[in-house]
């Protein structure tokens, strides 16, 4: 399988370094603006062409699948480009600045028999993964809540409220925050399913050229409820998943290794507190090594969901078997992003 | 003359506009749109262009009148993207826009972290290797950025057919820059120097915008890549030790030989890390190099070719940094 990508900054990186691992799959070409990015990128992952203009790529290479992972309100001419020359499309998260446009690119894609599927890579992230195959076994019983908390620090220096340069995400309805609602809102539909209804509180705490630093929200799914939240503020970085079911709560830390459960045991009752506090306590000092170890080891550390899920849609491309993340969840999170947008403009 | 100065506002840059200044130039800074430049304390007479490289759309006006691009602005934090985007596609829109123009004339700051550490022996000098092929993507992201911040320049400047002068500093210090990461390994207030007899490639600051305003005003460095450093260097037991004295810092230095040090690394990443490149600088074994490897250093062909001689002697570099 041929593969192109158009758009080679830090996430463009990733997908490449996983590429590079699947067997069967050739890097034929990448492309950037910036000649000097294409071609450094083109030197270092192997990929025998690089481009400047993705017309001229599309045409020459005629690759089967291309990866668009430029900044999101670009993802849909590029996307729909790509469909257009026959090629399969993997977009990074935001698909489309609009929902309207990704309905666009799904009918299209559909009319084509072409896949077109989205990066959701927390999702496929060893912990989320762990505590889905925990609620298919019944270990963790139904599910009746799910809460997604990202704290993430924006203002850095060089970061999206940097007022020197300003990210292509600000242009996002919600600012910077939107570039992350697609993995709060997947991680949701992961665990409840598609949307009834959501409401969300967006606010500023600090002064920047941020329209908004945090917004939290409550959804009705189809089998449960979610707290979704991002914070600017809150420290430090963490990306939080804690799934409620009848007979146990599992919590992670999706930047880091730590996956704890509190469950229902057999014996005494006031024991419980105690074997779940051991129990919880182990798993955490593991975590904390393994955390650590992680970072001198080889390999995708903390994008190994966006490895697995990349692994698993070029899986399902060659046994033509479903997709990890099929057209029909990409709509559903999509159609969650929009409900949560913010409705008026900022303060 | 007048120079359009890019990272102006930088460690070296406000030293190579006050050189500049002194030596009744006249300076164009570039400046990003929200740098204060106010406590700097420039005249007047110093233009500020408001831009920032990484997303600046209209560069062409900057150029003006100008005789000679002083190109000094990269990244020296964030990750290895950022740095590149900023560094090298920041270089590619400026050039981009010079084309344009005028100015035919460029200076650029490269740095000796550009050089294949690793095939050096003896002497490090203008006819070393450059880092290049594969390899290159083992060093660290500002290495990567560097590398192809020349690359690209010299390419504008062959297709244009401008005179490029390519510096390449060693490490440069001066006030607030005297510890330098090749100085030692911290651990708190213990500094375990790795090869306490090596000599650091150094350059204070003062020295080195010479050399650019020089470079800049004198045809005969068109054309050519000249290393920057002030001499064959201070041994960094003996740099560290004034640094630690003199800044008031404290601490207690630990001699280690390199040799010794350098095959633990070796060994330690080709077994125990399994070779994984995201280990801290100072366990990859081409990083470990392009730091503390011990080199000789010499601005024989800056004497040479334009007979320039560091203006500051060691001991005025430091009480122009500690004083």
């Amino acid at each position: 399988m041929r593969v192109a990508l158009i758009g080679a900054g830090q996430i463009a990186r990733q997908h490449l370094s996983c590429l590079k691992t699947l067997p069967r799959v050739q890097i034929a070409a990448v492309c950037d603006l910036s000649p000097a990015v294409s071609e450094s990128i083109a030197e270092r992952y192997g990929a025998p062409a690089w481009f400047t203009d993705h017309v001229a790529m599309l045409r020459d290479v005629k690759p089967d699948i291309v990866h668009v992972t430029t900044p999101p309100t670009s993802h849909f001419r590029l996307a729909m480009d790509a469909l257009q020359s026959g090629s399969h499309v993997l977009v990074e998260k935001p698909a489309t600045a609009t929902l309207a446009e990704l309905e666009r690119l799904v009918r299209y894609a559909e009319e084509r028999h072409l896949v077109l599927t989205e990066d959701y890579n927390y999702v496929f992230n060893h912990a989320t993964r762990e505590i889905a195959r925990w609620v298919e076994t019944g270990a963790l019983g139904p599910v009746v809540h799910v809460e997604v908390v990202m704290a993430l620090n924006l203002f850095g220096p060089g970061g999206f409220a940097d007022p020197n340069a300003r990210h292509p995400a600000l242009t996002l309805a919600g600012g910077a925050l939107a570039d992350f609602l697609p993995h709060l809102a997947s991680l949701a539909h992961r665990f409840i399913g598609a949307h009834r209804r959501a409401h969300a509180i967006w606010t500023k705490r600090r002064p920047s050229i941020l329209p908004y630093d945090e917004m939290h929200a409550v959804v009705e799914g189809a089998h449960g409820t979610a707290t979704l939240g991002f914070s600017s503020s809150a420290q430090p970085d963490a990306f939080w998943l804690r799934v409620f079911g009848e007979r146990a709560q599992a919590s992670t830390n999706l930047f880091e290794t730590r996956l704890t459960v509190e469950r229902l045991r057999d014996g005494p009752k006031p024991l419980q507190p105690f074997l779940n506090g051991l129990e919880e306590g182990r798993a955490v000092r593991r975590a904390a090594i393994a955390t650590l170890m992680r970072k001198f080891k080889p390999g995708p550390g903390t994008y190994d969901g966006m490895w697995s899920l990349i692994s698993g849609t070029y899986e399902a491309l060659a046994r033509k078997t479903p997709l990890p993340v099929p057209v029909e969840h990409v709509l559903a999170v999509n159609r969650m992003v929009e409900a949560l947008k913010p409705t008026e403009a900022a303060s | 003359m007048r120079a359009l100065v890019t990272g102006a506002t930088g460690f070296l840059g406000r030293r190579v506009v006050a050189a500049l200044l002194a030596q009744g130039h006249t300076v164009r800074a570039l400046v990003r749109p929200v740098t204060s430049v106010e406590e700097i304390g420039w005249p007047a007479s110093v233009e500020i262009f408001r831009g920032d490289l990484r997303s600046v759309r209209e560069l062409a006006p900057a150029f003006d009148r100008v005789d000679v691009l002083i190109h000094l602005a990269a990244a020296v934090t964030g990750g290895e993207d950022a740095m590149f985007a900023s560094t090298v596609s920041g270089t590619e829109r400026l050039l981009a826009a010079m084309a344009g123009t005028a100015c035919r004339r460029i200076v650029l700051a490269s740095s000796f972290a550009v050089y294949d550490w690793s095939a050096i022996r003896g002497t490090l000098d203008e006819e070393s290797p450059v880092e290049t092929g594969s390899d290159l993507y083992r060093r660290d992201g500002y290495t990567i950025a560097k590398v192809w911040q020349e690359r690209v320049t010299r390419r504008f400047a062959v297709e244009h057919g401008w005179d490029l002068t390519v510096l390449r500093p060693g490490f440069i210090w001066g006030r607030d820059h005297g510890y330098l990461a090749a100085c030692s390994q911290q651990i708190g207030s213990l500094h375990i120097v790795i090869g306490p007899f090596s000599h650091l490639p150094l350059t204070h600051v003062d020295n080195c915008a010479d050399l650019f305003v020089r470079a800049a005003s004198d045809p005969r460095a068109a054309g050519q890549t000249l290393n920057v450093v002030d001499g064959p260097g201070e041994r960094i037991w003996n740099y560290l030790g004034k640094h630690l004295k003199c800044s008031g810092a404290g601490g207690l230095r630990v001699p280690f030989p390199y040799t010794i040090a350098f095959a633990i690394v070796r060994l330690a990443f080709a077994s125990v890390f399994k070779r994984n490149e995201k280990l801290p600088h100072v366990l990859v074994p081409c990083r470990f190099e392009s730091r503390l490897k011990p080199l000789q250093y010499t601005n024989e062909r800056a004497q040479e070719l334009l007979g320039w001689r560091p203006p500051y002697d060691y001991g005025e570099c430091l009480r122009r940094t500690y004083g």
